[in-house]
């Protein structure tokens, strides 16, 4: 059952309590007075169903712009203040004795308009009583409060079994008594004085009084013989009787509210603190995954804990590089938190493990040369912790001398809890930052090392020349190239910087540069590479060296002329055996004297049929297993050798599939870079033996 | 993951580096730090042993050549001694020996300094 819920559109509502009204107008202006008891009856039912069309109204009007409980009880009060209103002035301008509703037409309208105001504001007072009944309850009382309407409704009808008999009247008493009791359970239903501040809490009290009082007249003017009661009783027996009961309602409601309020009152600002935490908390939820600036948060973490804690001041301490820096204060100098942060940390000696609370001796004995400035009796020292290692401290200080307690304590160390959760989310973002940052510079590297390098390998009669490289994660700086120095003359390098990423691609690119200007003009390998040496030891880093080995093939005779500059031995397969040849060579930017000349040792290989000569960097014999074993020069030789029927594009292939396979427990740390020739001087076509 | 260590001590004059485990991109700052405070200490005279030394990188080798100008322009050195073979090979690809002094084991490089010395 529910009473106040019809199916009806809000709109239509008010038409209805609006079409009633004036239903109820037009009727008391026709039938001015009479005691038939068709009129009674008549006069009863329309003056119900304009209340409840009203009340249906009013509930939703009420319920929609409850904006406090204290707003709506206010309403109530003024609303009561004015019945009491009506009362006195009435007595004041009319004589009681004399005055009938009926006396002449003015004081037909005039009855009929107090009347009305009355109508809405009982509605009114009646709304808000339902609205605040139901505020905050867990369990829906719902049956309660019906049973209580349902004897209104009686007592509202009951008056008409009056006016059949005057003697009949004890169901009117019968309803009355019962409506009374239910009144008093539902009054108790106060719940949500518990939720309002101290201070509201207070206002509320006054309130209560001066409400309790106000109902409390209001009812006894119901009994008497006065004017609004004469106009009333004229209007609607039933109405008058409904009325006096919801005045008692309230005598007994404001009543209630002030013991309960009362009895509040000593709990309230434990009550405040308590609804203050969880507010913080939760802020702080929301603010811990929303905010990524640390520095932000710590100042809402320091702001919370000096509201919450009690606290005159706060501010947050957290480690940097194994030195205190203060990041947040409240409600305290900056100097003064920093030197005074310093000094108990000091004096603390690293027990800092859990919470810490000094009191006023302990305080004055580290702050022995500044007691004036730092007056606080006590102060909370929480740690901050990521992963079981101190990051920082969250401080709460109190000047007077009343010391933290446990819930206190509890609030800050969840603040600091809170702090370090903030803390590490910054870092982690930091780091996540950093290492896009990398990444984005290993792209750039990877692209510029992709453009250095060759797009395809030169074909020739007498020579299958095959190249392959695959570059680490973390980009090297190896580079091979061609440079057709005449038509019987190819220069081949193959180097390897020192280092990785950006910085490896572009002494790569510089690199290039040099070899591609100087070996058109310098043919001797030799000499060119002391050039080279020459150059780049003027434009590399003291500790940046370059090894490569560079070698002069005439595609005419087979010869190779060569020198080896610190790179990786040059590996000749001939006649199913391995050969490494390590010229005496230093690496490039090594030393730019005349040392570096003297001990570069050129050297000539004359190649034979299906000779095949190997460059390669250091990536190749460095690459590991899970082991740790290195894939070695043997391994890597026996390949060559067992697959040198092929052509080397198969060779290379071999070589990276065994390489792949050796080491796919490991990450490639280093590019691999290989360069396989076969000479091939009878003009056979690869393959054929 | 392989870890890297580095110790320093004082043998008269000279100053002793022991370096361990793996040496590359990632721990060759520590043996820079190593290298600082000697010549913050004005100490020029450097002997590195490599006995506990398993590997070292293009890094690695880039430290001794960005320190060595320093050590050898204030009447030092740096001077290797302990080398395993693997390692050994590495610095003699690279022509280290031919700029570098290297020696079986540590007495007869810090014999060395003090030869000079004596000169």
């Amino acid at each position: 059952m529910n009473l106040f819920s019809p199916n009806i559109a809000k709109s239509r509502k008010l038409e209805y309590s609006i079409g009633f009204s004036i239903l109820l107008f037009i009727f008391k202006i026709l039938f001015s007075s009479s005691d038939s008891f068709l009129y009674h009856f008549a006069n009863e039912f329309i003056v119900f169903f304009t209340l409840y069309f009203w009340l249906l109204y009013l509930i939703d009007f009420v319920h929609t712009k409850l904006s406090s409980p204290l707003q709506l009880v206010l309403n109530v009060g003024i609303l009561a203040a004015l019945f009491f209103f009506f009362v006195a002035m009435s007595t004041i301008i009319f004589d009681l004795k004399t005055f009938t509703p009926h006396q002449n037409f003015i004081t037909s309208i005039f009855s009929l308009i107090i009347s009305f105001i009355c109508f809405i504001a009982a509605a009114y007072i009646f709304s808000s009583f339902r609205e605040l009944f139901f505020l905050r309850q867990k369990r829906d009382p719902k049956t309660y409060f019906n049973t209580m309407i349902v004897f209104f409704v009686f007592l509202f009808f009951s008056n008409l079994l009056i006016k059949i008999d005057q003697e009949f009247d004890y169901p009117k008493n019968a309803f009355y008594i019962v409506a009374l009791i239910l009144i008093s359970i539902n009054s108790l239903r106060v719940a949500w004085i518990a939720f309002l501040t101290k201070r509201q809490k207070i206002y509320l009290l006054i309130l209560s009084v001066v409400l309790g009082i106000l109902f409390g007249f209001n009812f006894s003017f119901s009994l008497d013989e006065n004017i609004l009661t004469k106009i009333l009783v004229d209007l609607s027996p039933g109405f008058h009787s409904v009325l006096s009961l919801m005045m008692i309602y309230g005598t007994i409601y404001f009543g209630v509210i002030f013991f309960t309020t009362l009895f509040h009152l000593p709990t309230a600002e434990a009550f405040d603190r308590k609804a203050e935490e969880v507010t913080s908390f939760r802020d702080l939820t929301k603010l811990v995954t929303q905010v990524l600036d640390f520095k932000e948060l710590a100042n809402t973490i320091t702001q919370v804990t000096t509201k919450v804690c009690n606290s005159d001041s706060a501010w947050l301490v957290v480690i940097d590089k194994e030195e205190y820096d203060l990041v947040s204060i409240n409600n305290i100098g900056y100097v003064e938190a920093d030197e005074l942060s310093l000094k108990i940390l000091e004096s603390l000696n690293d027990e800092t493990e859990s919470l810490i609370t000094l009191n006023r001796d302990m305080t004055e004995v580290s702050l022995k040369n500044d007691l004036r400035k730092f007056n606080f009796s006590w102060i909370v020292i929480a740690p901050l912790k990521i992963h079981e290692k101190q990051k920082g401290f969250l401080f709460a200080a109190r000047q007077k001398d009343f010391p933290f307690d446990d819930d206190d304590k509890k609030a800050i160390e969840a603040f600091s809890d809170y702090a370090s959760v903030a803390m590490e989310n910054a870092m982690l973002i930091e780091e996540s930052i950093e290492k896009e940052r990398l990444e984005k510079e290993l792209d750039v590297a990877r692209e510029v090392q992709y453009k250095i390098l060759p797009s395809e390998t030169p074909k020739y009669k007498n020579v299958d020349i095959s190249a392959m490289f695959i570059p680490a994660f973390e980009v090297g700086g190896d580079y091979y190239d061609f440079f057709e120095l005449d038509d019987d003359q190819l220069g081949v390098v193959m180097a390897d910087v020192s280092g990785k990423g950006i910085s490896a691609a572009f002494i790569m690119a510089e690199v290039k540069g040099v070899f591609k200007s100087l070996s058109s003009v310098i043919f001797d390998p030799h000499d060119l590479l002391v050039k080279v040496n020459a150059i780049l030891s003027e434009s590399l880093d003291s500790k940046n060296f370059v090894t490569a080995i560079y070698g002069v093939l005439n595609l005419k005779s087979g010869k190779f002329n060569f020198v080896r500059c610190g790179h990786t031995p040059l590996i000749l397969i001939s006649e199913g055996r391995a050969e490494r040849f390590t010229p005496m060579g230093m690496g490039l930017g090594l030393d730019n004297s005349e040392k570096f000349s003297d001990t570069l040792k050129q050297m000539e290989i004359q190649l034979k049929n299906n000779d095949i000569l190997t460059l390669y960097t250091d990536g190749i014999p460095e690459s590991q297993n899970a082991h740790l074993e290195d894939f070695g020069y043997e391994r890597f030789e026996n390949i060559l050798i067992e697959n040198s029927y092929l052509s080397t594009d198969e060779i290379s292939n071999k070589v990276m599939a065994n390489l792949t396979t050796f080491s796919k427990d490991n990450m490639q740390n280093d590019d691999i870079t290989l360069l396989i020739m076969k000479w091939i001087s009878n003009n056979k076509i690869v393959g054929e033996n | 993951m392989a870890d890297f260590n580095v110790n320093v001590r004082g043998v008269g004059s000279v100053s002793v580096i022991d370096v361990k485990g793996y040496l590359d991109a990632h721990t060759a700052p520590q043996l820079e730090n190593a290298f600082n405070q000697l010549i913050d200490g004005s100490k020029y005279k450097v002997v590195v042993n490599f006995n506990d030394l398993s590997y070292i990188s293009s890094a690695g080798l880039g430290v001794f050549m960005a320190y060595v100008e320093t050590m050898r322009e204030n009447k030092g050195d740096i001077k290797f001694s302990n080398m395993q073979d693997g390692v050994y090979n590495i610095f003699d690809l690279l022509g280290f020996p031919m700029l570098y002094e290297f020696y079986k084991n540590e007495n007869e490089a810090i014999e060395k300094f003090k030869e000079s010395i004596s000169k």
